[in-house]
């Protein structure tokens, strides 16, 4: 069953594509609409800046629309956008590498509270896993803001987008032992970088 | 058995890439080698950690820019207003090689004058004066008067003190067991980094223009007097006698007013900054709360304890924790900074809550601790 709707899903990427290929608008809409979110997190992610994002996305996509004749179907469609993104994104980053802010720790949470009393705060606050989601959240963002380009753009295309080594290696220009060891070396930075989380994420999982 | 250690296939295991029977051996390996299980350990909570990466909703309007650009609009780079022009294809008329070579002469000279200029001017340094023992530079004891010079230490024994001329700008004394080097001496930028002991310094020059790096994050000057000590763990104290003094360590950042304290721990980085009159049970909890990190009961005890022991003079304090703690704690403290300094107009719970930077100096501004002026000043880029 799983099989036949992946095989489903493919089929309808290679008629979209198809369509993009003859030139329809509408087909792109619907093309930009099926990748655009996953696009823009490993951009905004990467470089860490709203508008450089813009910048990356938008690029990304008008390549992809200038290029999208030439694109092959015995290659992997997520692949060669991917592509784009990665290199579009390094590109970038070369280009900028003094001026790219990192935002650290931005929360966006906290409700109405009245006067101290310790022990509701324990037991409604503090024993609930919910509590920082929102802000761990962001302090990965910012961990992984941090980490070398190289290893940025690994973990971040394989958690945006799971592609598998054998894809992202196809994406990256690189070998799939390399993407191991990117992989590997932003797991261990996020972990050293990311220390004090240990408790709270270990407990909930 | 374990010649062969499997850390650098940790990852793939542990994303299910490798073949069945390689990762039936990693399995084994692990089973039996506790070096390569304590990576994997790491492994898997840096993969849990990049786990939490939340997918953002691209925005609404990039389709009709796209489209527009598309349609022959012009692309308007925003992230390029803030940046350098992106490169474009040359328009040079001269062929390459020509122009390879220009730049090799270029170059060449280049050399010349860097070789001649680094034999005629001599290394920066600043002079240093015996107070008392044997203060060393280098591995020279000094006499009455030495020479810091870029990138040596200065080292006191347990009977040594000594003072060093910072430059134009100001005065340190270094006192007995202390280690430090000259990291940087230029006019715009002084530095030392300190790796041990303790020193105190008199700055007379505009702010910023005065660093001193130890190891758990950088103490910046903003025209004061104060005393800094390292152990030999890298946990710094700083204390102000005069003026104001910031602590930063990776976007993290403290600024510590006269008769103000902080520590700062390696891993950490500063802590919150106090003042050194508060009793001793709001300075321990203040410790505990700022070496807790995500230990839910740790913290709500400790922040107990500084909210009830609070007085009006440490909206310091109050006001440094409202950016460092999660949803419930921060509107507890919004509470008790009110009950002392009422938000004044245009700062709201809603926005304090929500990290507003120009609610939390609107806030800053009525504490009666300066204007923060002095810190939009320094939030500018630091050198590096």
């Amino acid at each position: 069953m799983e099989r036949c709707v992946v095989m489903s899903e493919q089929a309808s990427e290679r008629r979209l594509i198809e369509a993009c290929q003859q030139g329809d608008r509408e087909a792109f809409r619907e093309l930009f609409d099926v990748h655009k979110d996953r696009v823009w997190s490993v951009a905004r992610h990467f470089t860490g800046d709203e508008a450089v994002a813009r910048d990356v996305t938008q690029q990304v996509f008008l390549k992809l629309f200038t290029g999208i004749a030439q694109f092959r179907h015995e290659a992997n469609f997520k692949t060669w956008l991917y592509r784009l993104v990665a290199n579009e994104c390094l590109d970038e980053f070369r280009k900028r590498r003094r001026l790219i802010s990192f935002d650290f720790f931005r929360s966006e949470d906290g409700d109405e509270r009245g006067e101290v009393d310790m022990r509701d705060w324990r037991q409604e606050a503090f024993q609930e896993e919910s509590l920082a989601r929102l802000e761990i959240s962001e302090a990965v963002k910012s961990a992984v803001m941090q980490l070398k380009p190289k290893l940025r753009m690994a973990i971040l295309l394989k958690y945006f987008e799971d592609l598998s080594y054998e894809q992202m290696a196809e994406a990256l220009g690189c070998s799939a032992g390399t993407v191991a060891s990117r992989l590997n070396r932003g797991h261990k930075a996020l972990a050293q970088k990311l220390t004090h989380l240990r408790g709270i994420i270990g407990a909930a999982e | 058995m374990f010649w062969n250690h499997v850390s650098k296939k940790l990852s793939a295991y542990r994303h299910g890439e490798l073949p069945s029977e390689e990762s039936r051996r990693v399995a084994e390996h692990l089973a039996d080698c506790s070096r390569c299980r304590d990576e994997y350990e790491e492994i898997k909570f840096g993969a849990r950690l990049a786990q939490r990466l939340a997918l953002e909703q691209a925005p609404a309007d990039l389709w009709n820019e796209l489209e527009a650009v598309m349609d022959g609009g012009t692309i308007h780079r925003r992230g390029a207003e803030n940046a350098e022009a992106p490169q474009r294809k040359s328009f040079w008329p001269l062929p390459s090689f020509k122009l390879g070579a220009a730049f090799a002469v270029l170059l060449l000279i280049g050399f010349g004058v860097f070789w001649f200029q680094s034999r005629k001017t001599p290394r920066p340094f600043w002079e240093v004066a015996r107070i008392e023992g044997q203060p060393v530079i280098g591995s020279k004891v000094i006499g009455e008067v030495g020479k810091l010079s870029l990138g040596e230490w200065l080292t006191t024994d347990d009977e040594s003190r000594a003072r060093i001329d910072v430059g134009q700008i100001g005065l340190v004394t270094v006192e007995p067991n202390s280690r430090l080097k000259l990291a940087e001496a230029r006019d715009e930028e002084h530095r030392l980094a300190m790796t041990r002991g303790r020193m105190s310094a008199l700055i007379w020059a505009p702010p910023r223009q005065f660093y001193v790096d130890t190891p758990s994050a950088v103490a910046v000057d903003l025209g004061c007097a104060y005393t800094l000590e390292v152990n030999d763990d890298g946990q710094a104290v700083l204390s102000v006698t005069a003026g104001w003094v910031a602590f930063e360590s990776e976007g993290r950042e403290s600024f510590v007013p006269r008769d103000g304290m902080c520590v700062t721990r390696p891993g950490i980085g500063p802590g919150t900054p106090y003042f050194n009159d508060a009793s001793e049970e709001f300075k321990q909890a203040l410790a505990r709360f700022d070496t807790a990190g995500m230990d839910w009961p740790s913290r709500a005890a400790a922040l107990g304890i500084i909210l009830y022991q609070a007085r009006e003079r440490d909206a310091l304090t109050l006001w440094h924790l409202l950016s460092r703690t999660f949803g419930e704690e921060r509107g507890l403290i919004y509470d008790k900074l009110a009950s002392f300094v009422p938000p004044p107009a245009g700062v709201t719970r809603e926005g304090v809550l929500s990290r507003d930077k120009k609610m939390l100096d609107l806030w800053w501004e009525n504490l009666g601790l300066g204007s923060a002026d002095f810190w939009r000043m320094w939030k500018g880029p630091a050198p590096k």
